[in-house]
């Protein structure tokens, strides 16, 4: 006998013949999933036939027809020009995604550099620093955003002198002043031929980059190292410099000028915008400088004690081991904060600021009604925002993943 | 031939020493150069903040006044905290008439007592302490702060808790003292300790019958004061939003987390949409979605009211967060417990109620109490439409005439609560993690 347990001697256990129809897997998936299904739908329909019937009963409609109607106001900031009475609720939607977007750019900025530093200064070996940070850090996260941005914003109220009395932040010079309304600056005037100058740059910024992979290239091969930075410095300030002067300086600047009542010319921020931008920065880096903090005590120990030992100094440790092997674990995080921020700049309607939800689900929603199509469309810009943002994220992730095998 | 020193080489100087006051200082705070320069420029700055708010707060703060004219006739550069002690009621209790008050903090005193059993060592069934104060208790307290007629599925729920509250004080205590619980307590005092189980089951069924239909006819003749949602204001009102959020939020994003990780594609699907969905958006959106469109979605003669809708948004969002939390803590149970779980012939809610879910919350609770501290940060945006909540309170402080434009003090008096109940909240999950912590260290 060549197998050892043949068909005789083993117990064959039969599989039951009753197919118990209500124990069955199968049948119970399909039919707790039809069931979900038929619940979710009729909701769905529920509300939708509620909905129909209310506006029905109203006399409203449902369309995007209003977005071509005159808006009867005009938003307090904006990027594009507007004029109240001629342009349209799309050009106010518009502008309300700009300042969205350019709010909550700046701030992304600002909060990256100062989450990382109050990151790194959570783990220094000064014991002062690190618990100046944590105060930091508890303070910016425990108290809620609102708060802290209804908070900047009055303070800035009552520190900021009045409009007469504007801070010149040119020490005299009359360019860029701040008072209780905002900032004030200058604002370039671009002429006719500036796009050599920025041609010019461009070039420059593609041989600083060649430039930049020769020595590479060098260091690889032959382990000598090239000077970099002040070659690369020179190439990108000289060259398009020299186009600049040789074009004959088409640049001007518009200035600020108070007239009357107010600042006319220049480019101006308003208050809101300000108080915004700090609470935004502050609150969003307590929670990116954790984030920081957590990823590079997250890399091993062994990697620093090891670079040390082959003698390179604290700080190229620090940037060219512990923080490379870091950015896998911060970078995720990071961005879902970047989505945290675009996300919390809709608060800017608490103290005027004109993004998108005071500029268009407040106020145009109060003027032109269509609730469901105003709501839709500003949480639309958010959901597309936010999947762009971790699709980028997801690519990332990808590419980390590659790296590491 | 031997080379011997005749002298003894001088010793080296000691290592820097830590446990001395001021070695600590010299190796934390002055260790190289650059760092005694940070140190001294940190130090400082500390000082002149420190004094400069100190002075404005405390020094030079006014606490007596009748109007912030009169706080800058003694102080121009001092705080005004006099608007604060005069709005002290409404910042707690918003417009809730006075004579009143005593039902929000008897609710406040019922939900301390309930949950205090949940301390204390020994007592015995803390799972459904936590349940019941989740489940019971906010039919009482909803009819204590508002009040009015009560339904009979109320008036039923009512006298539950009632009874449920009395019976978890006697068994906390029996628990505490006696390290036993009510119901063995109360077979003993019967004498019926060698009934069968389903004889002892059925006294205390009985029992328990017989409490509720007393507490039921008892709470017919009591009848409270009918007080409006509109009344309700101040940290109350921020209160009864979180709470409600908190107490929906996890058994929602427990089971939103389970749908997401359904092997059943339909139930998966549209967790995912749902989750995405209110994770994408900012809650102002959902806020203002609620309460311009939830109108529109009821059917005819049903009219929600604002603080309804607000409710249903907070929760709706805080569930798909807590969501997210919850999977992550799910997925990071190892394989092997579910399968453990099937072969000792769980099926799919008992190994999720009993292996999974006790472990994945338990990895996650820093997180959870994470989630539920942004909860009770983001009830500050009910203010902007419309409720009056902590934040919008202080805000009509500064509208108020006597105190007009008083705005610091006010924000700064309410980022001190919500900095006090957040922080106490992050450090008490920490603690929480450790002691549940079953890993070895």
């Amino acid at each position: 006998m060549a197998t050892g347990v043949s068909g005789s001697e083993a117990v064959r256990v039969k599989p039951q013949e009753k197919f118990n129809f209500f124990q069955d897997e199968r049948v119970r998936s399909v039919f707790f999933q039809i069931l979900t299904v038929a619940i979710v739908g009729w909701l769905a329909w529920f509300l939708a036939s509620n909905t129909a019937q209310n506006l029905d009963k109203r006399g409203l409609s449902f369309g995007f027809e209003f977005l071509d109607l005159v808006a009867p106001f005009d938003p307090d900031f904006k990027l594009i020009s507007f004029t109240a009475g001629v342009d349209t609720y799309w050009r106010i939607f518009i502008i309300g995604i700009l300042n969205t977007l350019y709010i909550s750019f700046l701030a992304i900025i600002g909060m990256s550099f100062l989450g990382f530093s109050l990151g790194i200064m959570r783990l220094s070996n000064n014991w002062l620093i690190s618990k100046v940070a944590l105060a930091y850090v508890e303070i910016a996260r425990n108290v809620p955003l609102l708060i802290q941005i209804i908070f900047w914003y009055s303070v800035i109220y009552a520190v900021l002198p009045r409009l007469k009395q504007s801070l010149d932040l040119s020490f005299g010079a009359e360019l860029a002043f701040l008072n209780i309304r905002g900032l004030y600056v200058p604002w370039p005037v671009l002429g006719d031929l500036l796009w050599m100058t920025f041609l010019a740059l461009a070039i420059a910024a593609i041989a600083t980059y060649l430039f930049r992979r020769w020595v590479q290239k060098r260091q690889d091969l032959t382990g000598k190292s090239f000077p970099l930075l002040l070659p690369s410095a020179a190439i990108l300030i000289i060259f398009p410099g020299l186009v600049f002067l040789l074009t004959g300086s088409p640049l001007s600047w518009d200035i600020p000028e108070l007239k009357g009542f107010n600042f006319v010319g220049g480019a101006s921020l308003p208050r809101a915008f300000i108080a915004l931008l700090i609470a935004l920065i502050f609150y969003h880096s307590a929670y990116l400088a954790e984030a920081v903090r957590a990823g590079i005590l997250s890399v091993n120990k062994g990697q620093g004690e090891a670079a040390m030992a082959i003698g390179l100094r604290p700080n190229k440790v620090f940037s060219l081991v512990t923080i490379p092997q870091a950015m896998p674990a911060i970078v995720p995080p990071m961005i879902s904060l970047w989505m945290n921020v675009v996300k919390n700049s809709s608060l800017a309607t608490a103290i005027g600021y004109a993004d998108l939800v005071a500029v268009y689900m407040q106020t145009s929603l109060n003027t032109a009604g269509h609730a469901i199509e105003i709501v839709g469309m500003t949480m639309g810009f958010y959901m597309i925002t936010s999947l762009t943002i971790s699709g980028l994220l997801n690519i990332y992730n990808k590419r980390v993943q590659l790296v590491e095998r | 031939m031997a080379y011997v020193s005749t002298k003894s080489t001088p010793s080296r100087k000691p290592p820097l020493n830590e446990s001395t006051p001021l070695g600590w200082v010299k190796v934390n705070m002055f260790s190289t150069l650059f760092s005694s320069v940070l140190s001294i420029f940190v130090l400082i700055a500390i000082f002149f903040t420190l004094k400069s708010l100190l002075t404005w707060g405390i020094f030079d703060g006014v606490w007596i006044a009748d109007s912030r004219r009169e706080c800058f006739s003694i102080s121009i550069d001092g705080a005004c905290w006099a608007g604060i002690i005069a709005w002290f009621d409404s910042i707690f209790y918003g417009l809730y008439p006075r004579d009143e008050i005593w039902r929000i903090n008897l609710g406040g005193i019922l939900l301390v007592i309930w949950m205090v059993p949940l301390w204390l060592p020994r007592v015995q069934g803390k799972v459904f302490i936590g349940f019941s104060a989740v489940a019971l208790y906010p039919f009482l307290a909803g009819y204590l702060f508002s009040g009015g007629d009560k339904g009979i599925f109320v008036q039923v729920m009512i006298s539950g808790a009632i009874v449920c509250i009395a019976a978890l004080t006697i068994n906390a205590a029996i628990g505490y003292f006696k390290n036993d619980n009510l119901a063995n307590f109360i077979i003993q005092r019967l004498g019926k300790n060698d009934a069968t189980e389903k004889q002892q089951r059925n006294i205390l069924l009985g029992i328990l019958a017989a409490c509720v239909v007393a507490v039921f006819i008892w709470q017919l003749s009591w009848i409270e004061k009918s007080i409006s949602w509109t009344r309700w204001g101040g940290l109350f009102l921020t209160f009864v939003i979180a709470g409600v959020g908190i107490a929906s939020a996890l058994p929602g994003g427990i089971l939103l987390a389970l749908g997401r990780r359904s092997k059943l594609k339909a139930v998966s699907i549209l967790s995912i949409g749902f989750i995405e969905i209110f994770r994408s958006v900012p809650l102002i959106t959902v806020l203002f979605m609620a309460t311009t469109m939830f109108p529109l979605f009821m059917p005819e003669g049903i009219v929600l009211n604002k603080l309804v809708q607000v409710i249903i948004a907070v929760c709706l969002f805080n569930a798909c967060y807590m969501a997210e939390t919850v999977r992550a803590g799910l997925q990071a149970i190892p394989k092997g417990q579910f399968e453990g779980a099937h072969t000792i012939g769980l099926g799919y809610w008992g190994t999720m109620g009993l292996i999974i879910m006790p472990q994945a919350l338990k990895h996650m609770i820093p997180n959870i109490v994470g989630t539920f501290i942004g909860l009770l940060k983001d009830t500050t945006l009910v203010s902007i439409i419309g409720l009056f909540d902590l934040l919008n309170i202080l805000r009509t402080i500064s509208r108020d005439k006597p105190w007009l434009g008083l705005h610091q003090e006010t924000l700064v008096f309410g980022a001190l609560i919500f900095f006090i109940l957040c922080f106490a909240m992050s450090k008490y999950s920490r603690h929480l993690e450790e002691k549940l912590s079953t890993s070895h260290k």
